[in-house]
């Protein structure tokens, strides 16, 4: 930790010595947080690395890190570029719309705490498959959970690609081809060569250099703004057309209905609970890490506000994500605003380095244990593998908004993933046949409805309809339908899922009562001595 | 298709005096370098002796014991969920007040204000009750547990 936090000081003053001797224009500044960034996470991680081999074994040193480390470990992992840069952007599109996306992404970690966090951390699984496919005994329920995950995974990568070529456009004027490319490549050289994952330090500080990059300048503007006569420009910033009160409810239940319910079937998030000693501990961390979620949102909200009040001009599709990375230069004059935006360059190019690998070594994972037999060969060929299809994908297809298209992913996992997990920790009924239809039927009424959606409402990559107001039209109801699917294709999921298993001729696994126990019995108390 | 099912690694169903030594393993004063690889499939859930409170197959008293302890967790998770979800009803709906919209608050409309921030107290208070009253239904599960034990 103290290793962590000396290297973000060297990191500042390395800052601070690459500007003073540049011409310190915009780009030079750029360069030098994304570089600083790279290297530290790099540093860190093979600190940490050198740390776990001199003293113990990562998993016997995991029961002795403190849930608050773990906790930032797990917020480092799951802040991505749709939290850094895409909540301060939709709000600044969508207006009140958009504020629905955090309160969405924090709290999806309290369905997580409430439905599966103890359980989870009890079965021993450390990916979603192989905890789908020992709860029901099936081996074609852990290939088809398989196929789900990778294909999540690479749909949860593209949006962080997107984020890296647009920061890196902006910060150093390259073309944003280059930004996609350097964090593929880097994450999957990272993760090939077998360091950066289940290190918890690296996450870790992840977490408090993101909180860092958002919270400084947000707190640095205000202080600025609030000496500034708001005046006209308040008044036409929150205009009532996109007001808390002209939200589309369905739209708007839909989307958070996703966004609570898809955080826990996201592939990289189950494997962080492993490394809690016990089920109370898993539950303590996830405590801990709703709260630490709950801090870091506040300030790309507020971001967001600022952006409509003082950035209206990037209010389009195509700018929108850019307000947290120019705001900074524009609200704060000279050295300082220069600063600022470097910093929230290196915390978005922290983000997406962070997630990104965390879901590459997931996939990874899930991919050779699948196809190679768990080898480690395997493993870093499927790595690069990981890295190469979504970036391949994001130098094919337009950008769409990062916290929508983020939103659609979530759609997808809470319609797949999600019901198969709650439903396998607390329903004793659950067959093999009943979680493949639940699935399959998850997944295509999702993707169908994802890919009329984008077809009917060209450009449009968010789940919120944001032209769509409450009509008794059809045209419009079937348009919401089809953008914010969520609220019918869970349901659907479900239901399937549950009459399959219930009437579809399969049976529960016959020790099906011992693996309910083995997931919610508590540990045993430490034994007294005698 | 579902037949598939891995032949589930059957452990001696009735070993219940096989946990206590496992349980408290000796620990050495420098425990050796774990290699951590690929989970085999089967592996998670397979029956630990160092898992919960009762290995084997939970006798009738058990089972009652395991099933009210499952409910009173569940019961926990779904009042919680509705809790939140009508708690974010109720800031969508203060935060939509006409009233709400017209004041402002150094620019800023209240409602927009409340949308913003409204959510995250009861977000973490919600947790942190959950997390309250998932521990108290395990120590009163132990607690009957024990005594069972005591009977026997």
């Amino acid at each position: 930790m103290s290793d962590a936090s000396a290297l973000g000081a060297l990191g500042a003053l390395g800052a601070a010595a690459a500007t003073s001797v540049s011409d310190a224009t915009p780009a030079s500044f750029g360069y030098a947080g994304i570089i600083i960034v790279t290297l530290t996470t790099v540093l860190v991680g093979a600190l940490a690395v050198r740390l776990s081999r001199t003293t113990r074994d990562f998993y016997v040193a995991s029961r002795t890190v403190p849930p608050w480390l773990n906790a930032s470990a797990i917020g480092g992992e799951y802040l991505s570029a749709a939290s850094v840069l895409g909540v301060a952007g939709l709000i600044l599109l969508q207006g009140a719309g958009g504020l629905w996306f955090p309160i969405g992404y924090a709290a999806g970690y309290l369905m997580l705490l409430l439905f599966v966090a103890a359980p989870l951390r009890r079965s021993g699984a450390y990916t979603v498959p192989d905890f789908t496919g020992a709860r029901l005994r099936s081996r074609s329920v852990r290939r088809a959970t398989s196929v789900l995950v990778i294909v999540i995974g690479w749909f949860y990568i593209v949006p962080q690609l997107q984020g890296a070529a647009l920061t890196v456009s902006i910060a150093t004027g390259l073309p944003p081809w280059a930004g996609s490319v350097a964090v593929a490549v880097i994450v999957g050289v990272i993760v090939a060569a077998g360091g950066m994952r289940s290190i918890t330090f690296v996450q870790a500080f992840q977490f408090w250099l993101k909180l860092t990059a958002v919270a400084l300048p947000a707190i640095v503007m205000l202080v600025v703004v609030g000496g500034r006569d708001l005046g006209a420009a308040a008044a036409t910033a929150f205009p009532a057309a996109l007001g808390p009160a002209a939200v589309n409810p369905y739209a708007t239940a839909s989307l958070a209905i996703a966004l609570l319910l898809g955080t826990l079937g996201l592939p990289h998030v189950l494997v962080r609970f492993t490394t809690n000693p016990d089920g109370v501990a898993a539950r303590r961390t996830t405590l801990i890490t709703v709260v630490l979620l709950v801090t870091f949102y506040v300030f790309p909200t507020t971001i967001g506000m600022l952006g409509r009040a003082f950035a209206p001009d990037l209010a389009t599709p195509g700018t929108a994500d850019s307000v947290a990375l120019l705001l900074p230069g524009r609200l704060v004059d000279g050295l300082a605003g220069d600063l600022l935006g470097a910093l929230i360059v290196a915390g978005a190019f922290g983000a997406f380095l962070s997630t990104s690998s965390g879901l590459v070594v997931s996939l990874a994972g899930v991919i050779s244990q699948e196809v190679a037999g768990g080898t480690v060969r395997g493993f870093r060929v499927a790595a690069l593998a990981s890295t190469l299809v979504p970036l391949l994908v994001v130098l094919m297809i337009e950008p769409a908004g990062l916290a929508g298209s983020v939103g659609l992913v979530f759609a997808f996992t809470a319609s797949t993933l999600s019901p198969l997990l709650v439903l396998g920790v607390w329903w004793r009924g659950l067959t093999a046949r009943g979680a493949l239809a639940g699935m399959l039927t998850g997944a295509i009424a999702c993707a169908v409805a994802v890919g009329l959606g984008v077809l009917r409402v060209p450009g449009a990559g968010g789940a919120l309809v944001d032209a769509a107001p409450l009509a008794a039209d059809w045209a419009a109801w079937l348009q919401a339908a089809l953008a914010a699917p969520a609220a019918w294709t869970i349901p659907l999921a479900v239901l399937v899922t549950v009459l399959v298993s219930r009437y579809g001729g399969g049976s529960p696994p016959v020790d099906v009562d011992r693996i309910l126990a083995r997931l919610h019995l508590p540990e045993r108390r430490r034994p007294k001595p005698q | 298709m579902s037949d598939d099912r891995a032949s589930g690694a059957a452990p001696a169903p009735g070993a219940p005096g096989a946990t206590p030594a496992s349980a408290n393993p000796a620990t050495p004063p420098r425990p050796a370098r774990v290699r951590v690889t690929a989970p085999r499939a089967g592996e998670p859930l397979a029956p630990s002796a160092a898992g919960p409170l009762t290995g084997g197959t939970p006798a009738s008293a058990e089972r009652v014991l395991v099933a009210s302890l499952i409910r009173s967790q569940l019961r926990v998770a779904i009042v919680c969920a509705l809790g939140f979800a009508a708690a974010l009803a109720a800031v969508a709906f203060v935060a939509a007040l006409p009233a709400l919209n017209d004041e402002t608050i150094a620019g800023v409309p209240v409602g927009w204000l409340v949308l913003a921030f409204g959510a995250y107290p009861p977000l973490v208070a919600i947790a942190a009750l959950a997390v309250t009253a998932a521990n108290r239904a395990e120590d009163q599960y132990r607690a009957l547990a024990e005594r069972d034990e005591d009977d026997a």
